[in-house]
Parts: C-alpha cells; sequence; structure tokens
C-alpha cells in the first residue's frame, strides 16, 4: 500500500518518486502521517488555487502551521479581507517600483561574491547565499544592521518541523517568537520614527477607517521577513545545485548571461522550494472517486504538479530552454507570492554577478543534507569546489 | 470546459477549452498562447494579462472590482472601456465562445 509521509527525511531528500507513484494511481490521497489530502496533479492544484471559497487558506497555509498565525497574514486569509491587506503591502513589490533596488541588489550580489574570490570550496549557503539575502532583504525593508546572522538563523529554523512528532519542536517555536519579537521592535521604531517604506506605511495602514489588528501588522511583518530570507535564500540554493549538476546549463548562462531569466523558471519547476501548502475544505468535495469532507485539510504539493508530465513534457529532465509557463513555483491563484518580481531580479543579479567571479563550480556532497520541513525543501549546505 | 478564443497579438486566433473555474489568464498560460505573460501568477498585482474582451459581450462578465480597476491604471498598452485582466475573469457557462483580443505589449 502506498505512503507519503512529508515529515519523512526521505521525502526531504527525494519527493519525487513518491509524487509519481501517487499523481498516476491516486490523484487525490489521504496521507494518515500528515493527516490531510494530497493533490499532486497539475490541473487540480491550479483548480484548488482558483477556488478559495471551497479551498480556504483561513486555517493556515503552512503544512505545520505556526501557532496563533493562521488568520493574521497575506497566506492565511481569504478575500475579500486578503484582498484589502494585500492592496496595502503589493504596491512596494510590483515590478516597476523595483528599479531603484537593482544598482543596491547588484552592490550586495558583487561585494558577496568579490569576498570569495581566491578560495577553492566553500559552502554556498553559508558563503553567499544567506549573506546576500539577507542584505537584501534589510536593504528592501530599510531594516537596521546588526542583526542579520541572527535574523537569517531564526527565519530558517521557524520554517522547519520535526521528523520524529510531525510537529513543530521548542526551537522551531522559539525560533518563531524571536522573529516575532524583532519584527515587533521594528515596527515600534518605525512609528516612532516614520519613514516613506513599507512597514511605516503598513504599520499605520486603515483598511475602511480601521486600524489593522496589532495581529495582523506583527504576524504579516513577521512573515515577510521569513519569507524573504528563507523563500528566496532557499531558492537561490536550488538554483545554484541545478546548474553545479547540469554543467552544460551553467555554461550556456555563463556564455550568455540573458538566459539566466529562462534558467531560473525551470528551475522554480524543477526544484520548488515551496513544495506543500495547505487548504482547508469549506465543502464536501469529491475528485477522481474520493469524497473529501468540510473541515478536511488538503495539501497542494505544487512540487509534484511541477513534475506533472501531463503538463509538462519529459518532467523530470532540467532543460533551461523549456519556458515553462505557468509552473507552480510561486503558487498560483489569489495567493500567488507576493514576491515574484523582487525574487526574480535577486536570483538575477546575484547569479550575473556570482558567474563573474567563479563561472564553473561543482558540488563536494553526495548525499546533500536536506531542511527537515513539510513545507519547504531545500539543502541545509551546498559545498562547491570553484575554479 | 469553456470554449475561449484568443486573438494573440500578431492577429492569429487561438481557441482552447478553459475549465469551468479557472481563470482566462490560466487558461491562456497552460495552453501556451502568445500575448499574456501573467507574471504575478493571479493575484492581480501586475497588469501583464491585459486583454480586451469583446464590447457585445462586456455585459457577460461581472464588473471589475476595486483591486481590478486600480491595476488597469498600470497596463502597458493602450486601456480602453473594454479592458480587462484575463486573472480576474472565471471560466464559466455564461462565457462560452468568448473572444479575447491580446494587447501588442504587455511590458
Amino acid at each position: 500500500m502506498i505512503r507519503f509521509d512529508p515529515y519523512a527525511p526521505a521525502v526531504d531528500a527525494d519527493p519525487f518518486p513518491a509524487y509519481k507513484a501517487l499523481r498516476d494511481a491516486h490523484p487525490c490521497f489521504w496521507s494518515d502521517e500528515a493527516r490531510m489530502w494530497i493533490l499532486t496533479r497539475y490541473a487540480d492544484i491550479v483548480s484548488a488555487g482558483q477556488d478559495w471559497q471551497t479551498y480556504s487558506s483561513a486555517q493556515g497555509n503552512l503544512m505545520t502551521e505556526l501557532p496563533n498565525r493562521a488568520g493574521a497574514t497575506l497566506g492565511t486569509t481569504d478575500p475579500p479581507r486578503h484582498d484589502r491587506l494585500r492592496g496595502l503591502v503589493q504596491h512596494a513589490f510590483m515590478k516597476r517600483n523595483l528599479e531603484s533596488l537593482t544598482e543596491p541588489i547588484r552592490d550586495i550580489a558583487a561585494t558577496t561574491a568579490n569576498a570569495l574570490r581566491g578560495q577553492r570550496q566553500f559552502d554556498f549557503i553559508s558563503a553567499f547565499s544567506s549573506k546576500f539575502t539577507v542584505r537584501v532583504l534589510f536593504a528592501a525593508l530599510g531594516l537596521p544592521l546588526g542583526d542579520e546572522q541572527t535574523v537569517r538563523d531564526k527565519a530558517v529554523l521557524m520554517v522547519q518541523s520535526d521528523p520524529v512528532t510531525r510537529a513543530k519542536a521548542p526551537q522551531h517555536i522559539a525560533a518563531y517568537q524571536w522573529m516575532q519579537d524583532y519584527a515587533a521592535s521594528v515596527i515600534a521604531e518605525r512609528r516612532a520614527n516614520p519613514k516613506n517604506d513599507l512597514i511605516s506605511h503598513f504599520s499605520m495602514a486603515e483598511i475602511d477607517g480601521d486600524r489593522l489588528d496589532e495581529r495582523e501588522v506583527l504576524l504579516t511583518t513577521t512573515t515577510l521577513i521569513m519569507a524573504g530570507i528563507e523563500s528566496l535564500g532557499g531558492f537561490m540554493s536550488m538554483f545554484a545545485l541545478n546548474l553545479a549538476d547540469h554543467a552544460d546549463a551553467r555554461r550556456a548562462v555563463v556564455a550568455e548571461p540573458a538566459l539566466l531569466p529562462d534558467a531560473v523558471e525551470e528551475s522554480l519547476r524543477f526544484n520548488t522550494s515551496a513544495q506543500r501548502f495547505r487548504r482547508c475544505l469549506q465543502r464536501d468535495t469529491t475528485l477522481h472517486g474520493q469524497t473529501m469532507r468540510q473541515g478536511d485539510f488538503v495539501c497542494l504539493a505544487y512540487g509534484a504538479g511541477n513534475r506533472d508530465e501531463r503538463q509538462f513534457p519529459n518532467p523530470d529532465v532540467y532543460d533551461i530552454r523549456r519556458k515553462p509557463r505557468g509552473h507552480l513555483g510561486f503558487g498560483g491563484g489569489v495567493h500567488a507570492c507576493l514576491g515574484t518580481a523582487i525574487a526574480r531580479l535577486s536570483v538575477k543579479l546575484a547569479f550575473e554577478e556570482f558567474h563573474k567571479v567563479f563561472p564553473d563550480y561543482q558540488r563536494v556532497q553526495e548525499p546533500l543534507s536536506w531542511m527537515p520541513s513539510s513545507t519547504f525543501r531545500s539543502p541545509l549546505r551546498l559545498e562547491l569546489t570553484v575554479q | 470546459m469553456t470554449t475561449i478564443t484568443y486573438i494573440q497579438p500578431d492577429g492569429s486566433p487561438r481557441t482552447v477549452d478553459v475549465a469551468d473555474g479557472w481563470s482566462l489568464m490560466q487558461g491562456a498560460i497552460t495552453h501556451g498562447v502568445d500575448g499574456i505573460v501573467g507574471e504575478c501568477g493571479g493575484s492581480c498585482a501586475c497588469a501583464t494579462c491585459h486583454c480586451y474582451v469583446d464590447e457585445a459581450r462586456l455585459g457577460d462578465l461581472p464588473p471589475a472590482a476595486d483591486g481590478e480597476r486600480a491595476m488597469l491604471e498600470a497596463v502597458a498598452a493602450e486601456l480602453r472601456p473594454n479592458s480587462r485582466l484575463a486573472c480576474q475573469i472565471k471560466a464559466s457557462a455564461a462565457l462560452q465562445g468568448l473572444r479575447l483580443t491580446l494587447p501588442d505589449r504587455q511590458e
């Protein structure tokens, strides 16, 4: 009998064989370990993502939700509340409003890459992607320098889960609490000394004349920091892994950096960092002969939909010329990632500058050690040898 | 399924079946229609799925909500009275046979 345990270290390392078995034979599957339904086909995930009235986010969107978070963030509210919250923050993340960040981000990338010059081997994550993402987020949000390394460590810890208890462990909850306290201090500072920036505006914003609930301000800010660091950093490590493993692709993007955006899209599809988010059913729903009940949780396995051969031919082949339009690497529907434009821009600039210093690299470890997380997937370390 | 015809920027039509409940942006992207970007993934945050709806059928669509109207101000091509964002229009029987004309640019 087939099983699917999103907490299993084997699934952290390689979920794709299990995904294929589920897509082919059990496209609507009840996981005893996750205590929820698992949807793995592209079309089913898109349909669910479009139908927020049935597949609600208001009971949380992380597979292992953080306490007291659901209902207070963009990812854990439904329209119309979601749309009003999003309206307050999305302006800052629109592509056309990011132009002023292009040169600062390029400078951060160049500085971080140049600091590694002369080294023959290093951990890409601790030596480059972590430093880069934290500095970018701090620049984008105007956060005070000094706490970067701690903020990064807590962001990575708070998204993890315990493979044995299938829940958040005390250190994960403690990291989440630390991040809330950190966000609260930033919010308080902005309210005392407002600037023309996102957190200042958001922390004093109103919807229909009402100030935002304090929990919404705090947890939305906490989530922005977490996502900005962990999601961007996690994806950068997957992209570096793909380019390290696929020398032809790496040589192509090094020779012609204009190919980088296409390679980014293919890696978003091929090694989706947000592998699985969840929804909660608002009414009984029958799919592929299975009846799911109102109140049941449903996992949208984006990483499985992105390997669905019904949508993407030869899905297990990494092909930077594929141009996989409509991939689920940023989710989809009303909850599609807020940070798509800044993520795409940041990754492009980071690798343009990294490749100027290190055009040729291979990975050292086999196998890799993977982050224990029911929601996200990325390696904990990525040792590269460089020429 | 709802049959939708997209007139691509080069003038060629593409007629595809879009699953009911899917946005017309998602339907276009999934079928490889040219002329729609949908960069934000369907969250009404980028204005790159701009389309012109056949004027005779405008009444078959729910009117644009506040968020869509605000985002329409940001489209790259000419804004017309029949301009809509395809990510905000969901396929349903009422839209059977709808034609959408895609502008010459989205960014």
